[in-house]
């Protein structure tokens, strides 16, 4: 008992953030007791399964890649010494910069029948120009080459750490029991670190079945694609609705999966016998073998993009940096970085009232708030517009018109519940690393409350407040489908010039808008980077 | 003389089924100096979190100047309880300087500077005023501490393991002088210590925490 009250201000505070916050999410769910219409009939008859076999397609084709990837990766630059290694440490999660839509469009742009590789390879075989050397990209396997190029960073960090957390001794025990290199990494390294492999590989799905920009471009069936073209095309919200509902179960499914697994992340527990992993030098032909492998995710997730999308910027010439461009920019960078203050305003304040009341109501509330990072962009726009409607038709309809509907309340509420759990872990991360004497000296001497908050909390945690901030501005820049949906008419951002061009085909204007966004999402990896280079030395 | 704290008959537990403290009854006068000592996990700390109001009680009283400040389904809030509070990792605000820390429980603007003057002087911190914690040592650290707390002029200051970090030659030099400042003030002091000697050096009474029993010297 902190307190002589039971119920306060503070839990005032987070139990109107929960179920504003969760209300979209609700009212989609709620549409499953809707009466169902003809074209709900259609769906199932004729297209249902395509979404559910392509997205499960999709989903489990890009998760075993992204194993693959991410967990080889992480576990060559934990284990061997070869040559790029402390480039690589960081490097593999550069791809994180690029979304997997705008990945989509620079591999239509290389590898399409004109495209930019094709061409290179007719001029250097003397190939007619009905020839090609690389094939059709725009198909189901271009996709999940696509996603997991862009997305396996996400095993591969988590993977890292759990390898870095493996006790040196147990593999010495392993090669005294006659167990090869590769023997180890498969039947000991691999199966100690399967949750956190879980872990990482359900984000990687869950980003897969929220994705719209990518599967869009690539003209494939799946529940993104079906509940855009269910409201745009058949104008049935209600149907749409029904699939979201679908898809967010599953989603659910997911989430807590990775919930689950995140629980047992590290079999191998540090303990006072834990010994480093002994990094082993490799012989010219070993260190070659590992540089290729790490070098090919970034080839691919990367630089590939990278000179693609300078290729379409040479071309595009002096236009690039043109008015409408730099209005666009303005939009983003405006919208992104007001939506990140609240994100993260929002978090602070809902970790302070965690710690400040020890309440284990507000403590058991705070991971429903997180589940917004898994629900798609474009299901969120569902159930905003929903909530939107209402209020506007039924509290706001003194104002002449819609209020909030098509307003950009609508776009940073979106943004905001995207975001929240990032901006809450980094919070979360900052509080553990302030004593709980702190508070203790603090009260007694009559500090409480907001001052509390202000004169000890907040300035222990500008870098947590400034760090989500970064983190939640280059995650809105990147957003589309919310976006693309939500935004006020004739509004436009980075993301959604990026797909209005790349949809009309007009690949090399989509340059300017797509380098910005890269240029946004390098600031956070650089951070991390940073961080993986300090946590190197903590180690060493 | 005059108690300045009184618990009565308190009892407090954790889990429901396993009791830390069991109907505890203690007074602590004006001026006095009492230490509570015994092994790590007997509950000492405990007491002093609910003397200080940072933890509730089961049942029972504890009543600070004659006001009742904690009992079941009531708690005075630490700060409306004008108490002192000295722990073991010091816990300075490591964004305030050492002056702004000593200055953080000052709430009236005339005197704070005078005042801040004053006590950076009497712990020996004053040429230390500008720097930041992480960038002085462990001892002057652990003055600051105390700066902190007596420039509030408390009633009660609690200390928790306040020497425990220190080595042995630093924690009879800080015994002595806040031996002497304590006993200049006529300040009441509750310290919790696992440390025999100390609390014998330090105490005018001693309690000794002990598996299922309390003991008075």
């Amino acid at each position: 008992m902190r307190s002589s009250k039971i119920f306060s201000v503070w839990h005032g505070i987070t139990l109107f953030t929960l179920l504003f916050f969760l209300s979209p999410i609700l009212i989609i769910l709620s549409s499953v007791f809707a009466d169902y219409s003809e074209n709900w009939s259609h769906i199932y008859e004729y297209v249902l399964a395509d979404y559910i076999l392509n997205s499960l397609f999709l989903v489990s084709g890009v998760s075993l890649l992204v194993m693959i990837i991410g967990s080889l990766t992480a576990w060559l630059v934990t284990n061997y010494q070869f040559f790029g290694k402390r480039f690589f440490e960081w490097g593999l999660i550069l791809p994180l910069a690029i979304p997997p839509y705008i990945l989509a469009y620079t591999f239509t742009g290389l590898f399409d029948s004109y495209g930019t590789m094709n061409e290179i390879a007719r001029s250097l075989f003397n190939l007619q120009q009905n020839e090609m050397l690389f094939p059709n990209i725009r198909n189901i396997y271009g996709a999940i080459i696509v996603f997991s190029f862009t997305l396996y960073p996400y095993v591969y960090l988590i993977c890292r750490t759990a390898f870095l957390n493996q006790s040196r001794s147990m593999f010495e025990v392993g090669r005294t029991l006659g167990l090869s290199q590769v023997s180890i990494f498969l039947k000991l390294a691999l199966p100690l670190v399967r949750p956190a492999l879980i872990a990482g590989t359900m984000i990687v799905a869950m980003e897969t079945l929220s994705d719209f920009g990518a599967v869009d471009h690539f003209a494939i069936s799946t529940f993104t694609t079906g509940i855009f073209r269910t409201w745009y095309g058949m104008y049935d919200l209600t149907t749409a609705m029904q699939l979201s509902s679908m898809l967010l179960i599953f989603i659910t499914f997911c989430l807590i999966m990775e919930r689950t697994s995140r629980k047992n992340a590290n079999y191998s527990t540090i303990g006072s016998n834990f010994k480093p992993t002994q990094v082993k030098r490799l012989s010219s032909i070993g260190s070659s073998v590992c540089f290729f492998i790490c070098f090919i995710p970034i080839f691919i997730g990367f630089i590939l993009p990278i000179l693609e999308i300078l290729n379409w910027s040479l071309r595009f010439n002096t236009s690039f940096f043109n008015e409408q461009f730099f209005s666009i920019s303005l939009n983003t960078i405006l919208l992104s970085i007001l939506s990140a203050i609240l994100c993260t305003f929002i978090a602070m304040i809902i970790n302070f009232s965690i710690r400040y009341k020890n309440s284990s109501v507000i403590k058991s509330i705070n991971p429903f708030l997180n589940i917004g990072y898994a629900v798609p962009g474009l299901i969120l726009a569902v159930g905003i517009v929903q909530l939107f409607v209402f209020l506007d038709n039924n509290i706001l309809n003194s104002f002449e018109g819609y209020f909030l509907t098509g307003s950009l309340f609508g776009l940073i509420f979106a943004y905001i519940i995207k975001s929240y759990a990032l901006a809450n872990s980094t919070y979360e991360a900052g509080y553990q690393k302030i004593s709980q004497a702190i508070d203790d000296s603090a009260r007694v001497l009559k500090s409480k409350g907001l001052n509390l908050l202000f004169r000890v909390h907040f300035p222990i945690l500008k870098t947590s407040f400034f760090t989500s901030i970064l983190l939640v501005t280059s995650e809105v820049v990147k957003e589309l489908p919310a976006t693309l949906i939500l935004r006020p008419f004739n509004f436009e951002t980075l993301a959604v010039s990026t797909y209005i061009y790349a949809s009309e085909e007009r690949m090399v204007e989509a340059a300017a808008p797509a380098t910005a966004i890269i240029l946004i999402g390098l600031i956070p990896i650089f951070f991390i980077s940073k961080m993986i280079r300090t946590s190197r030395l903590e180690k060493s | 003389m005059k108690n300045i704290l009184e618990i009565r008959n308190l009892s407090h537990a954790y889990d429901q089924d396993i009791s830390i403290i069991k109907d505890f009854n203690f007074s602590l006068k004006k001026g006095e100096i009492v230490s509570i000592l015994g092994p790590s996990g007997i509950g000492k700390t405990t007491l002093l979190r609910i003397v200080a109001g940072l933890e509730g009680v089961m049942d029972g009283e504890v009543t600070i100047s004659d006001k009742v400040v904690s009992k079941k389904n009531f708690l005075l809030p630490p700060e409306k309880r004008n108490l002192g509070l000295v722990v073991e990792d010091r816990a300075l605000f490591p964004h305030l300087n050492i002056e702004k820390n000593v200055m953080f429980g000052i709430t009236h603007i005339q005197e704070r500077e005078s005042l801040v003057q004053e006590y950076l002087d009497l712990f020996k911190v004053a040429e230390l005023s500008k720097k930041y914690p992480h960038e002085v040592s462990a001892g002057q650290q652990q003055r600051v501490a105390f700066a902190r707390a007596l420039i509030t002029n408390p009633d009660i200051l609690l200390l928790d393991e306040p020497f425990g970090a220190l080595d042995k030659n630093l924690k009879d030099e800080l015994h002595d002088e806040t031996k002497k400042i304590f006993k200049d003030t006529d300040l009441s002091v509750l310290l919790v210590t696992h440390d025999e000697e100390e609390a014998k050096y330090f105490s005018d009474r001693i309690i000794e925490f002990q598996e299922g029993k309390i003991i008075i010297r």
